[in-house]
């Protein structure tokens, strides 16, 4: 069974990294791709899971090519395409693709070429191939809910953290947040992050036993404070303009490496594109539709401009300005040159998926979850541990 | 580095992008282990796995206009999910590939999912086994075939072909169930070949064509229960009326009011059999196993024992087995 979950070094050594894109750079095109993601399905009315799975498609299909092979608004229109096909709420591709061109510019909506339904419709097989058939994917909104359900305390405020957090879940997919925690994690953490904001502090919960020293100890083991703030800082930094400096437009057809001025002195200001995808140096607080069971509705606009204003929990980790010269990279590990559609590695190359679903049958052993890379600059945090039901 | 210095092609100028998802590259096909109704089951050496040995079942699947059916993906979808839970009586989908489309314009996509590959089924382990298997093992892979049924079921996932054949017996005596979860697939395609598919584990409802839940596979696994016994079938009809016959010579034909409608059979065309003592046919068999089988084989699917029910029938829990 294939693995989603990286390492931070693996996140940094990607193809894309090794194809000569810098990490800024790709984030960006990571960011910009789950944003059209996004900004599609809402437009089509699709829900917030679909969207989310189409997402996830789009940051793991990058852990196996390069945004150089790939162009990614038409990876990102694949993505939705399936999504939307996997969470039963299907898209006609020709539809899809209708409302792509009405976001995209001329130009960027060049690069679907003659046929842009033979384009998408060509990678979905190869897009099925990368992501190993691994359909399913869970997200946190689930668990936001789950979580609110037991907690006690003024009911409006409650309401106004969940709405925050479930803002935080959105811009989340923006992140590669999905790549390294489990959906649990990251709901834990953004509603961590959300009452810290809204002041709704939880003093008592349902459910409580004197062991719990937070709300969450109830749901996943062994959550250090250094992973919450690790967690939220990769949101938070979304809504700091130093993120949003690097990477040319579109990946070079040449690597840097070859074309060192590119890369030498990234511009200070925000890139200026007439594209409403390129906009992103505004907060991307765009409320996913939600589901027509959930009385939780997404949080009003006016709370976006009001994060800025909270002071940082604790110091910024990675919110320095760009270096005037490239980042040393990673070494790159000696290997076979990097070929364009190279089959991705085999499955073995993570250890099999250790967070089994709610136990189905009882006397299944939880699993000890492996050590995770440590976040700087504390120690390794501990890998969070389910208990068993 | 340096070695993709190419403008971003187009896909649609790659003409290789189905060479370079070739299967063919990771797994290499040693022979053929059956052909079922719907397609081939190959042994094949797992490349990238150190010559694992695995089966690979090659299902060839119909694309739409948009691509790869709704229904197939869903389908692949809950396989892959299933697998999460490592259910010991299921066997393991280790992956799921595709072969490329075989021709240019050719409107199928052939799809390879791979399995553990076990040794045995449990037709061929009844077949070679010396003598009658015992008292312990009878039950313990009868727990076996109904916690893999129920899991199934708690998954809504009918298996609607539950049979000697697809049941798998590994080399320590474990049975897993393989074979499901891809009806709808099937459905929307035509059939491979004209392999007969055999009768004898069809419940009534199915046999006489009228709608069917999960209880059909506890009709199944009663027969197969009954066969551990006996290891011979309990019920081997040759066409579909005669099976009827069979199961209705077991357990008496049905009352009039229990026939269900819209059936084009009618009741009378079946002599009216009195039901037969599950002990004359099952000799030497444990009083509450021919309870459990009993319970199983009963006419009406909303009168069925259900897998779980049959999980707590006191056959098992009197015993332990596990």
């Amino acid at each position: 069974m294939p693995y989603w979950y990286y390492d931070k070094k693996d996140l940094l050594n990607t193809p894309s990294f090794r194809d000569g894109i810098l990490n800024e750079a790709e984030n960006r095109y990571r960011k910009e791709g789950a944003r059209f993601i996004i900004d599609t399905g809402s437009k089509m009315d699709l829900g917030y899971n679909t969207v989310a799975t189409g997402v996830v498609y789009f940051h793991r299909f990058y852990m196996f090519h390069s945004f150089r092979t790939f162009p990614r608004y038409i990876t990102a229109c694949c993505c939705l395409f399936l999504a939307g096909k996997v969470e039963e709420t299907p898209k006609k591709c020709k539809d899809i693709i209708k409302v792509a061109k009405s976001l995209l510019t001329e130009q960027k909506f060049g690069i679907f070429g003659e046929d842009p339904k033979e384009e998408v419709m060509t990678l979905e097989r190869i897009l099925l191939q990368t992501i190993k058939f691994d359909l399913q994917v869970e997200h946190p909104y689930g668990y936001l809910l789950k979580y609110a359900k037991c907690l006690k305390g003024d009911k409006a405020k409650l309401q106004k953290m969940v709405q925050m957090a479930w803002t935080f879940v959105n811009d989340s997919l923006c992140t590669t947040l999905c790549l390294q925690w489990e959906p649990e994690v990251i709901a834990v953490a953004l509603m961590f992050l959300a009452g810290k904001l809204s002041k709704f502090d939880v003093v008592d919960w349902n459910g409580r036993i004197p062991k719990h020293n937070a709300w969450w100890d109830m749901f996943v083991e062994d959550i250090t404070m250094e992973l919450l703030e690790d967690i939220c800082h990769q949101v938070l930094d979304l809504y700091s303009p130093q993120t949003q400096q690097t990477g040319s437009d579109s990946p070079p057809n040449q690597p840097p490496a070859k074309q060192p001025k590119n890369e030498k002195k990234p511009s200070v200001t925000p890139p200026t594109s007439a594209s409403p995808i390129a906009v992103v140096s505004k907060p991307v607080l765009t409320p996913i539709k939600n589901g027509a069971d959930i009385k939780i509705e997404p949080p009003k606009v006016d709370m976006r401009f009001s994060y800025p204003a909270y002071p940082p929990l604790y110091p910024p980790m990675y919110n320095a300005p760009p270096p005037a010269i490239p980042a040393p990279r990673l070494p790159i590990p000696p290997g076979p040159p990097i070929i364009p559609y190279s089959e991705p590695p085999p499955a073995n190359r993570f250890p099999p998926v250790n967070v089994p679903p709610p136990n189905y049958y009882a006397g299944m052993p939880a699993r000890p979850l492996p050590p995770r890379g440590p976040i700087p600059p504390g120690p390794p945090p501990p890998r969070p541990y389910y208990p068993p039901p | 580095m340096s070695s993709s210095s190419t403008s971003p092609p187009s896909l649609n100028s790659i003409g290789d992008v189905n060479a370079l998802f070739q299967t063919a590259k990771k797994y290499e096909e040693l022979n053929v282990i059956g052909t079922g109704a719907y397609g081939t089951v190959y042994k094949a050496r797992d490349l990238h796995n150190g010559g694992q040995i695995v089966a690979m079942k090659k299902v060839k699947v119909a694309l739409t206009e948009d691509g790869i059916p709704l229904s197939t993906l869903r389908e692949i979808a809950l396989l892959r999910q299933l697998e999460a839970y490592r259910h010991p009586n299921i066997v393991r989908l280790l992956d799921v590939c595709h072969g490329g489309q075989s021709l240019e314009r050719d409107q199928q996509l052939v799809l390879f999912l791979v399995f553990e590959h076990v040794e045995q089924d449990l037709e061929s382990y009844l077949k070679r086994a010396p003598g009658p298997l015992s008292e312990n093992r009878i039950r313990s892979m009868s727990y076996d075939i109904l916690s893999g049924v129920d899991f199934l079921h708690s998954h809504r996932i009918v298996h609607r072909d539950l049979k000697p054949h697809n049941l798998l017996v590994t080399s320590s005596g474990r049975v897993k169930l393989a074979d499901f979860g891809l009806a709808k697939t099937y459905d929307t395609e035509m059939k491979l070949t004209s392999v007969v598919v055999t009768l004898w584990y069809r419940p009534p409802e199915v046999l006489l064509g009228v709608s069917y839940n999960t209880a059909v596979d506890v009709w199944s696994s009663g027969c197969v229960l009954a066969q551990l016994h006996t290891r011979a079938p309990l019920l081997a009809g040759s066409c579909d009326s005669e099976q009827l016959h069979c199961i209705f010579r077991l357990i008496g034909r049905p009352a009039k009011h229990e026939w269900p409608q819209n059936v084009s059979i009618v009741v009378d065309s079946f002599p009216d059999y009195p039901p037969q003592d599950l002990a004359d046919i099952l000799p030497r068999v444990h009083p509450q196993a021919l309870d459990l089988i009993k319970g199983m084989l009963v006419f009406d699917p909303a009168k069925r024992l259900t897998a779980l029910d049959c999980l707590e029938h006191p056959y098992f829990t009197d015993h332990a087995p596990h």
